[in-house]
């Protein structure tokens, strides 16, 4: 599939085929889709963390003029959920509430104000029941259960192990453990949520325009909560704001929506608030990971044991899924002989947990990384030095059964380490010349890997994993239909460039029509980073399929064979002869001499990802398998402030191995914004509650970073060309996110010597752990 | 409380009946379909909404419309001329300034009050200018980077007619 | 979780007199200047308004008057214009600084000086949503009756958190007042009292119209902790002035603001003599900003962290001056 580039559109840095909509403010996203007659819906929500509800009553909100419908839990009796074995969530929840912020009913009205009035007047009683907000406390065998039937509200465990670790431990020269506590983040894409429900009650069809990821699964959902034939549902995805892996799941208010515009026999509008964003949630959990790592005198690892403890909020959502990641994707980056992961995904009386850029692996590879640069201190090697030694050799196989089938990590590495100057400047800084008052700064560094798609998508039908439908018609313009989210990733881009890359045509010929189900087709949508290489590959086998008949007509109209038909940009000739003495055609010629045949022509490519890539036979193996890492090392610098414990990021050096670079400008930056997203993780970003309500639930308290204190980024794109990626080219918007944090804390500790075992890094924090270090110096000066 | 205001949007003389409780936000996306500044907080905290009111970047999310009586608003919709990007627009676009566009229209216009006032801003002005801009793809890198280049591209504009 | 904002009466009068009518003639009318407060809290349904007095059409309230005798600045004068003002340096500098440094340049375009002096006090429990709040059964600051943060107090612990007050108060600020019973002038510490729900010692009907500032010789700095490098409320902030006397000794005055109910002076009892050790004077001063100030868990970020951040800010500033 490594198809040899033509016309070079593949591989240049080209702006956005729907960038111009974007900064003129013609670019249409739900929010902005005419709600002129639209009725406005507002959803009222449990005020309590965890009850039995025992009374709602809506009578006196119906009474209210202008209220023209209202939903609660007894109108939808079936769950949704992303999983179809772990669906347990209502849109509405029906007998029992477990966070607040949980739906419990719907308006629909004329205006915001009558749906805000009608929500007041919904008569809610509930009976509270013991609520736990973090897995501890929920683990204990007192807490209140969450669900039937699941005893210490433990929503799944995970127990695999590859290869023998206590004989790894054995053979280490050093074995080090730690334990790391990772806050809960969650996506603030810069979008709130919105959707608009249309439902035609002559025709029993319902219209939805979300903001959807997944367009595919909101249609399966609504089909299934609705009880509807899906035929008559059409989903629509207009401009999406970011995603971030918020919405790959369908989430309640999409269902709800639909459920008011059933109801109302009309059209519905949904605005959710930021809070309310925030509510919905979905975000990466809390996650408490214990690690050991052995290395022999080489710093070569010899055995990796880590426990994982997730809390993933109330309901089941993405869960299994992201703890099976976790321990999955400790896998792929490095050699390693021995593995045992443990993993618990625990219910707590929070919001949802879900899938979220880096989904699984970010707080467990921090860990690794963190653990393996201090191992490295204590054995006197250099941080670059204690990867190089376990580096992997493509293609191979993991001890887990995941195909690594190119590997340019090794590139990574000697690109960040010349760009920082590593040599040079690391231990240097520390001494204090370039800081500040107060302050030291110091260097660190990591590395970090992602799938390039699941190899196995949850919903498993055996279809193709994507399709792309291309037409040509009478005016010679080229036609790609995709159901691939355009989130603001740029794929639509790439399948305009891969398009224009295969038929050797200008890419002004291309049209790229996204996301509506009645036109395009069905696409597994945008996560897990598999648009590129799923989508890419199809669209390349539809472009070839097209490319072939058109070759075809060219070569009869020219008389000769198949065979001898060549082709310059767009022009086709016969190969070989004097081109000035022949005629050459045009593509505009040959596009009608195809038409002739057959009139308007349709192709379609399809992608199917090879058994091979589909991982280990064990349980929960096919997570984690993909067709290809990408791979990543980043070097960051820090200055600390050692009495403010203010930590700021001075400047970052990435570099990251996708493959191929299709569009070099979208992969800066998508490099810039995942490395960018992992310094909010890392510096200050953090979901937290006071008795299950959030305190983080506005952007003056969820504090993803402004332009102010975010560094400049040097950005290197390392292509290992894999041998299966759409021109060899596999991820680029995730794998460097989770190498931030951790070259976060090894340059805090670098800088001044703490070794910070929490995230985020936020002041008060790194104070209070600095005033313990210091304490801690000074007793052990004085006992010596 | 309705009352009437009269201001120009994007050039064009208005009046309009407005209620006192209107935010200039509701104003230009309900009643002129100026859905281009955009809803991305819940008040005064992303930018998302800012427009120039009388030149100058103002949430329009916590203003009253009422209060612009008299004021000369503009929005990203009256930025391209016929249709022809303004060099901000051209530059954020070329330079991947928008990835998924929800804080290009509130960085554009807080931009092209940047850039009248001081038309070669270094790294730090531009910085200090964005700074309650919120954009959650970009990582910031490109959208310095655009604002520096449509600088660039001005100046070079100007040299050319003058 | 409102997407409009509650009706009210708009009154946009174009004189003082007119607007201490309009404030004295409706119930339940409140000032506003650049917004960038009340709205929002408005939004949130935090005040109930029923008659909104917009004080921007006011060309007094717009003044700022610098020279050699003394500073005087209206009401109305925009954080932005503060920021910038040419004269704000040396002695005066304090107030650009701590101007530059209030939410981002968007909100200073409009924020005017009296809003920020007069900005309602924050804090986890109230900064939320009508149905975050209503979960939590309200508190104190607002109809319900008790606090969250300390339980067992019978009042608001909610922060200050104005950036201007104590780069003001450094410079002994006055400020002038004008209501139905005709003007007054008070020290600017004196404008407040350590109550998170009555903070402000206005009376019915007035009208904060200017700040004056004394005669200055010496140096001021401004500077506050937060956890990004704009737009956040301070964590807490610290102003500090200094000046030398005739024996070559050096005198502070420092004042901090995001740590209690009100902005607070600090007393600094002794100056730092001339030929003295700055290192234990120093820290001394850190040990009175301790215990000079009472953060609570008004906000996510623990107490300790602001009472050690803010004393260490202090001192650090206070010895860049010297
Ligand atoms: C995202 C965000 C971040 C912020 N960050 C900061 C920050 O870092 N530091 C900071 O200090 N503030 C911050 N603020 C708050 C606010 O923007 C500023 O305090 C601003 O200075 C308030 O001024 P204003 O004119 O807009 O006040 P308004 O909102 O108009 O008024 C505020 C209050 O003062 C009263 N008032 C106004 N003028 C007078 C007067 N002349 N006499 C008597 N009462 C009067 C009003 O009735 C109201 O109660 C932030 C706000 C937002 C939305
Ligand atoms: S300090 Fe107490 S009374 Fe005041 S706002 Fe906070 S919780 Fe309410
Ligand atoms: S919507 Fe106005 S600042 Fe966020
Ligand atoms: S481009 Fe998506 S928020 Fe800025």
């Amino acid at each position: 599939m490594n198809t040899k580039l033509r016309n070079g559109a593949a591989g240049q840095p080209l702006p956005l085929i729907d960038g111009i909509e974007k900064v003129t403010g013609r670019a249409v996203f739900t929010a902005d889709l005419d709600g002129a007659d639209c009725l406005t819906g507002r959803i009222l929500r449990s005020p309590v963390s965890h009850g039995r509800i025992v009374r709602i009553d809506v009578s006196k909100a119906r009474e209210l003029d202008g209220v023209v419908a209202i939903v609660t839990g007894t109108d939808c009796a079936l769950t949704y959920g992303v999983i179809p074995i772990a669906m347990n969530e209502y849109p509405m929840a029906r007998d029992k509430v477990r966070y607040r912020g949980e739906p419990v009913a719907a308006v629909a009205a004329v205006d915001a104000a009558t749906a805000e009035r009608a929500l007041e007047l919904i008569e809610l009683e509930i009976e509270e029941l013991p609520a736990s907000f973090t897995a501890a406390e929920a683990r204990k065998v007192e807490a209140g259960q969450l669900h039937e039937g699941k005893p210490g509200n433990l929503e799944r465990e995970v127990h695999h192990e590859f290869g023998n670790v206590a004989d790894g431990f054995a053979k280490a020269a050093l074995v080090h453990q730690e334990s790391f506590d990772c806050a809960e983040i969650n996506h603030a894409q810069l979008e709130p949520h919105a959707a608009l429900a249309e439902y035609d009650p002559e025709r029993h069809r319902l219209t939805m325009h979300t903001v959807s990821q997944v367009p595919f699964y909101v249609h399966l959902m609504l089909a299934r909560c609705l009880e509807m034939e899906s035929s008559q549902i059409r989903v629509v995805k207009p401009f999406v704001g970011g995603g971030f892996g918020a919405r790959t799941e369908t989430l309640n208010f999409e269902i709800i929506v639909a459920l008011l515009a059933r109801a109302a026999g009309g059209k519905v509008m949904m605005r959710l608030t930021r809070e309310e964003c925030f509510l919905t949630h979905r975000g990466r959990p809390n996650t408490k990971v214990t690690m050991k790592i052995g290395l022999d005198r080489a710093g070569r690892i010899t055995a990796v044991e880590c426990e994982a403890v997730m809390a993933g909020g109330a309901y089941a959502g993405y869960g299994l899924v992201t703890i099976l990641y976790a321990g999955a994707l400790l896998h792929g980056i490095y050699q390693l002989p021995s593995v045992k992961f443990d993993g618990y995904r625990v219910y707590t009386n929070t919001p949802p947990c879900g899938a979220m850029r880096g989904h699984g692996t970010v707080d467990v590879r921090h860990a690794f990384e963190c653990i393996l640069d201090r191992m490295a201190r204590e054995m006197g090697l250099d941080p670059f030095e204690v990867r190089r030694a376990n580096l992997l050799e493509a293609p191979m196989y993991t001890a887990n059964g995941l195909m690594v089938n190119s590997y340019g990590l090794a590139e990574c590495l000697d690109k960040v380490q010349t760009a920082s100057d590593w040599h040079d400047r690391r231990g240097r800084l520390a001494s204090g010349q370039e800081s500040r008052q107060g302050s030291r700064r110091g260097l660190g560094m990591a590395c970090s890997h992602y799938v390039s798609g699941a190899a196995k998508p949850v919903h498993w039908t055996g279809e193709p994993h994507a399709v792309v439908s291309m037409k040509l018609d009478f005016d010679g313009s080229v036609t790609v239909l995709t159901g691939a989210s355009d989130i603001g990733q740029g794929s639509s881009t790439i399948v305009a460039i891969a398009a224009a890359e295969i038929l050797s045509i200008d890419i002004g010929r291309v049209r790229v029509v996204t996301n509506d189900s009645v036109i395009t087709p069905k696409d597994n949508g945008s996560y897990s980073s598999r648009v590129t290489f799923m989508v890419g590959n199809a669209a390349i086998e539809a472009a070839k399929a097209l490319r072939e008949k058109l070759v075809n007509a060219a070569a009869i109209k020219l008389e000769v064979a198949v065979e001898d038909i060549e082709c310059e940009g767009e022009s086709f000739f016969v190969k070989g002869a004097n081109a000035a003495s022949q005629s050459v055609l045009s593509f505009q010629d040959v596009a009608i001499a195809a038409l002739a045949l057959e009139g308007t022509i349709t192709v379609k490519g399809t992608f199917t990802t090879p058994v091979k890539a589909q991982g280990g036979k064990h349980r929960g193996g096919a997570v984690g398998s993909t067709m290809g890492f990408s791979y990543a090392a980043q070097v960051v610098e820090v200055e600390v402030d050692v009495d403010t414990g203010q930590v700021r990021v001075e400047k970052v050096w990435a570099a990251l191995d996708c493959g191929f670079a299709i569009n070099p400008l979208a992969v800066e930056g998508q490099i810039e914004g995942s490395v960018w997203m992992g310094m909010g993780q890392g510096l200050s970003e953090e979901t937290h509650y006071v008795d299950g309500l959030p305190a983080h639930a506005s952007f003056l308290d969820y504090r993803f970073p402004t332009i102010a204190e975010s560094p400049d980024i040097d950005v290197q794109i390392v292509e290992s060309i894999d041998p299966l990626g759409p021109f060899g080219a596999k991820e680029a918007g995730e794998g460097a996110l989770s190498g931030f944090p951790p070259a976060l804390v090894n340059a805090v500790a670098d800088a001044v010597g703490l070794d910070a075992n929490f995230l985020p890094l936020t002041p008060d924090r790194v104070q209070a752990a600095l005033i313990k270090l210091r304490k801690a110096a000074r007793r052990k000066e004085a006992a010596s | 409380m309705k009352r009437i205001i009269s201001l120009k949007v994007n050039g064009s003389p208005v009046e309009d009946a407005v209620s006192d409780n209107m935010l200039l936000i509701d104003y230009l996306r309900d009643s002129k379909g100026l859905t281009g500044a955009k809803k991305g907080c819940d008040g005064g905290e992303c930018g998302a909404c800012i427009v120039l009111v009388d030149g100058r970047p103002r949430p329009s999310c916590i203003t009253l419309v009422a209060t612009c009586d008299g004021t000369e608003i503009e929005t990203i919709e009256g930025q391209a001329q016929n249709g022809r990007l303004t060099p901000l627009q051209r530059a954020f676009h070329e330079n991947l300034g928008a990835q998924c566009g929800f804080c290009t229209p509130g960085m554009i216009m807080t931009a092209t009050s940047l850039l009248r006032d001081n038309p070669t801003p270094d790294d730090e002005q531009i910085k200090e200018a964005l700074a309650n801009n919120l954009c959650r793809c970009t990582g910031y890198v490109k959208i310095i980077k655009s604002v520096r280049r449509a600088a660039e591209m001005t100046q070079e504009m100007t040299k050319v007619t003058s | 979780m409102s997407e409009f904002l509650p009706d009210f009466r708009l009154v946009r009068p174009q004189s003082l007199d007119q607007a201490i009518t309009a404030l004295q003639s409706e119930p339940g009318a409140r000032l506003c200047a650049g917004g960038t407060d009340i709205i929002v809290n408005m939004r949130r349904g935090l005040v109930e308004v029923e008659t909104l007095v917009d004080l921007s059409g006011i060309a007094d309230l717009k003044t700022l008057d610098l020279d050699g005798n003394a500073l005087r600045i209206g009401a109305g004068v925009t954080l932005r214009e503060l920021a910038q003002h040419p004269g704000l340096i040396g002695p005066y500098q304090a107030i650009a600084q701590a101007a530059g440094l209030v939410a981002g340049p968007g909100h200073r375009q409009v924020a005017t000086l009296g809003g920020n002096l007069c900005l309602d006090t924050r804090c986890l429990y109230y900064n939320q949503s009508h149905w975050w709040r209503k979960a939590n059964d309200f508190c104190l600051k607002y109809h319900g009756d008790i606090c969250h943060v300390a339980p067992k107090g019978n009042r608001c612990r909610a922060a200050f958190s104005g950036d201007m007050a104590p780069a003001l108060m450094v410079l002994d600020a006055s400020v002038e007042i004008i209501g139905p019973d005709g003007a007054r002038r008070v020290p600017l510490a004196k404008l407040y009292r350590e109550d998170g729900t009555d903070f402000l010692m206005l009376k019915p009907g007035e009208i904060l119209t200017a700040v004056h500032v004394p005669v200055q010789r010496g140096k001021s700095t401004y500077d506050k902790i937060r956890v990004r490098g704009a737009v956040d409320f301070p964590l807490a902030g610290v102003a500090v002035a200094w000046r030398q006397d005739a024996d070559g000794a050096h005198l502070f005055q420092l004042a901090v603001t995001g740590t209690n109910s009100m902005p607070i002076n600090v007393d600094i009892p002794a100056p730092l003599g001339k030929d003295e050790d700055p290192d234990p004077y120093f820290a001394t001063l850190e040990k009175l900003v301790q215990k000079a100030v009472s953060p609570q868990r008004t906000s996510t970020i623990a107490p300790h962290y602001r009472r050690l951040s803010v004393s260490a800010l202090a001192s650090r500033l206070a010895r860049a001056l010297i």
